[in-house]
């Protein structure tokens, strides 16, 4: 059976690996913080604080195996007259914007975004619906495909 | 502390219009009716007075306000009220001084604002509807708010109002042929002042039949073009049945209102049946009588206050449904698509061709005895939100036939030989009968029990159709040239039965089309497919200014 996440004339571009450290980075200060304090607590007060520090430490490690994982499924194609993005390793999704459609482009860069070297291009249309986000690349990459949509956007303007 | 001028005035040189466009200065500002605060005053003083009387039922400290009236510092109570009053009359008032309106050759603009001015230019090609709406209050003054929509999201349309009904009625006829590419020609800005709207024109291929001007209830627009009353058919403006593309540029006087032929009427006896059949109806019922027998088991009389919000909230919705929708009347004119409709606020809607995104057949439990249908659209810049349920609206109920007629109001083609079969069996149709529909398979009846035989899409030259829903049946309408976005998504157990559900997106509002659980053969194909139709059915794409010739402007 093949995926119809795989269109056969595409070929993928993989977002930076360093995504996985953007994204683990919060997960671990929003889970490691209760982690500690319920690790503290159980050791000094009662055992029963360890169901306090276990749950988050449950969703930490799941979150540190899944993670590579989402970020190596993150792709994106640049094919003539769209860009197909796709994400998801248990729930897949796969949007195509088509160029002329695009009304604008937004790249953004949090802090820890901006150490690691990394940027997020969001591509907007008309529709509310069309989640189409790439995370984790490279600053040239991002000013290169934020300019690139937009020359292509122009070429193929179109109302709505 | 205004915003710079020329933002969006310049279009570059050669883009349509007779002349180059003139500056803000050059343009003729005019004021809105200057009763405008009398009627936006109210609002305070009503805000006031709710306030005010909740705080009467909730009771005070001491007595509350019923105390209050009926001692001897009564009269308190009304200074307050004339406080508030003058204060809420006195803002608007400086409201309407503040607030300026104009109409460039391709633009509309609008100052206003008090301390933070805003000046907003809306360019007339990217037009997505004009609404005249009339509030409660401004109906006894006979003025009217003008809205024209633009799609740049929430808020990103023009309000202008409050105006002289008959004003707000050239104002629209001049919006809707500058922003159909007719050639208008302006006369001085003194005629304007005696004569707003004065921009000539003349829709091609229609002969002046206005509509009756601002009697929004009236008989007028239900009349026949010969011999209606209003404004008299100018002397220089024949009928001119074959000068379609040649409008008049000349000594006309008057803005001449596109003709409108009526098309249906939704009978108020219909539209009672119908919510009363309709699903918050049911729900209302079915809550209702869980309170009575929860009452009766507990015999706490309790239950009823607690539960008395939700169902002041399922009354009101059904009360303003109906009160909306009352008098709906449906038209069509070379400017598109005409509604008319409401009570207590009546509102005039004007869809210009092409601008439907997306349109919805919905059938609710209820009325599947009748075959009745509701139909809903999908505008760009009528957004989301609460306004979704009084704007998008274009047909509350009807028959099959009669949502179809609407249906083929909006898309008059659909690119099929039998239009009527593959519709048929979009509304009704399932697996088990011998459609054009792709289905979906038979192994995701687990992922949905109740409807896994409706869900499928079908493909026609012009549009995509996919139905769903065995309850409540829906099918969507997507024109091709209209497809924003394509999705695609599949979760584990989709994944393990090799389905996948596919998605269009549409801009914000009612209509969200999706086919769920697709073979993932037949998403994966249609997904390729349809990028492909979308881009070509763009390319071949009737122009953005309706009346005009494809071609004219190459940049469009």
């Amino acid at each position: 059976m093949t995926s119809p996440f795989e269109p056969h004339d595409v070929t993928w571009n993989r977002v930076s690996p360093r995504l996985v450290t953007a994204m683990l980075v919060p997960a671990a200060i929003s889970l490691g913080i209760p982690v500690v304090v319920g690790v503290v607590l159980a050791v000094t007060i009662s055992p029963w604080f360890w169901f306090l520090a276990g749950v988050p430490a449950v969703f930490l490690l799941w979150s540190i195996l899944l993670v590579p994982r989402q970020v190596r499924a993150i792709g994106y194609a640049e094919r003539d007259d769209d860009l197909l993005i796709r994400k998801g390793v248990l729930f897949k999704a796969m949007v195509v914007v088509p160029y002329g459609r695009m009304q604008y482009v937004d790249v953004e860069a949090g802090p820890l975004d901006r150490k690691l070297g990394l940027a997020k291009v969001q591509l907007h249309t008309a529709s509310v619906g069309t989640d189409a986000q790439i995370p984790g690349l490279p600053p040239d990459e991002a000013a290169r495909l934020r300019d690139r949509l937009a020359s292509r956007g122009e070429a193929r303007l179109a109302g709505l | 502390m205004s915003t710079p001028e020329h933002d969006l005035e310049q279009n570059g040189p050669g883009s349509g219009g007779q002349r180059a466009q003139p500056a803000a200065d050059e343009l003729d500002w005019r004021r809105v009716h200057p009763v405008t605060p009398l009627v936006r005053g109210w609002a305070v003083v009503g805000a006031a007075i709710v306030i005010l009387g909740q705080q009467s039922l909730d009771g005070g400290p001491r007595g509350g306000l019923v105390e209050l009236i009926t001692s001897e510092y009564w009269w308190t109570l009304l200074a307050a009220l004339a406080a508030i009053a003058l204060v809420g009359w006195g803002y608007s008032v400086l409201a309407w001084r503040m607030t300026t309106y104009a109409i460039g050759e391709e633009t509309v603009h609008l100052r206003r604002g008090i301390l933070f001015r805003q000046q907003r230019h809306a360019r007339l090609d990217r037009l997505q509807s004009v609404d005249i709406r009339q509030p409660l209050v401004a109906r006894f003054f006979g003025l009217c708010e003008l809205t024209l929509e633009t799609a740049g999201g929430t808020d990103s349309g023009i309000a202008i109002g409050f105006l002289k009904g008959s004003d707000a009625d050239e104002l629209r006829a001049e919006l809707l042929a500058r922003a159909a590419g007719l050639k208008v020609a302006k006369t001085g800005p003194a005629d304007a002042r005696t004569q707003p709207a004065s921009g000539t024109l003349t829709p091609p291929a229609v002969a002046p039949a206005p509509e009756g001007g601002p009697q929004f209830a009236g008989p007028h627009d239900v009349a026949p073009p010969t011999g209606a009353p209003g404004v008299p058919a100018p002397p220089g403006v024949p009928g001119a049945p074959d000068g379609a593309g040649v409008p008049a540029v000349g000594h006309v006087p008057v803005a001449v209102e596109a003709p409108q032929m009526p098309v249906l009427t939704v009978p108020l006896g219909r539209l009672i049946a119908s919510v009363v059949r309709s699903g918050a109806m049911i729900t209302l019922v079915l809550w209702a009588l869980a309170v009575v027998v929860v009452m009766i088991v507990t015999g706490e009389f309790a239950v009823m206050t607690a539960s008395l919000p939700a169902v002041l909230g399922a009354g009101g919705y059904l009360f303003g449904r109906l009160t909306g929708e009352f008098d709906f009347r449906v038209a069509i004119s070379p400017d598109g698509v005409r509604l008319r409709h409401g009570m207590l606020e009546t509102r005039s809607q004007t869809i210009p061709p092409g601008r439907v995104q997306a349109v919805r057949l919905v059938q609710s439990v209820l009325w599947r005895g009748r075959d009745w249908w509701r139909v809903q659209v999908n505008v760009a810049g009528y957004g989301g939100g609460e306004s979704d349920d009084k704007n998008s609206v274009l047909l509350p109920v009807g028959t099959r036939e009669e949502a179809l007629t609407v249906l083929s109001l909006v898309l008059p083609d659909l690119g099929v030989d039998e239009p009527r079969r593959v519709l048929d069996a979009g509304l009704d149709g399932d697996s088990r009968t011998a459609s054009a529909y792709v289905t979906a398979p038979r192994r995701t009846r687990i992922l949905d029990p109740v409807a896994w035989r409706r869900n499928g899409f079908t493909v026609t030259g012009r549009a995509l159709l996919l139905r769903r829903g065995r309850m409540v049946k829906i099918l969507d309408v997507v024109p091709h040239e209209r497809t924003q976005s394509l999705g695609l998504s599949q979760g584990p157990w989709q994944r393990r039965l090799g389905v996948a559900s596919f998605q269009v997106h549409s801009t914000e509002g009612p209509v969200g089309p999706v086919a769920s659980h697709l073979d993932t053969a037949d998403a994966a194909r249609l997904m390729a497919e349809q990028a492909t139709r979308a881009r070509t059915a763009r390319a071949a794409a009737g122009p953005e200014r309706w009346m005009e010739n494809q071609g004219d402007r190459p940049g469009e």
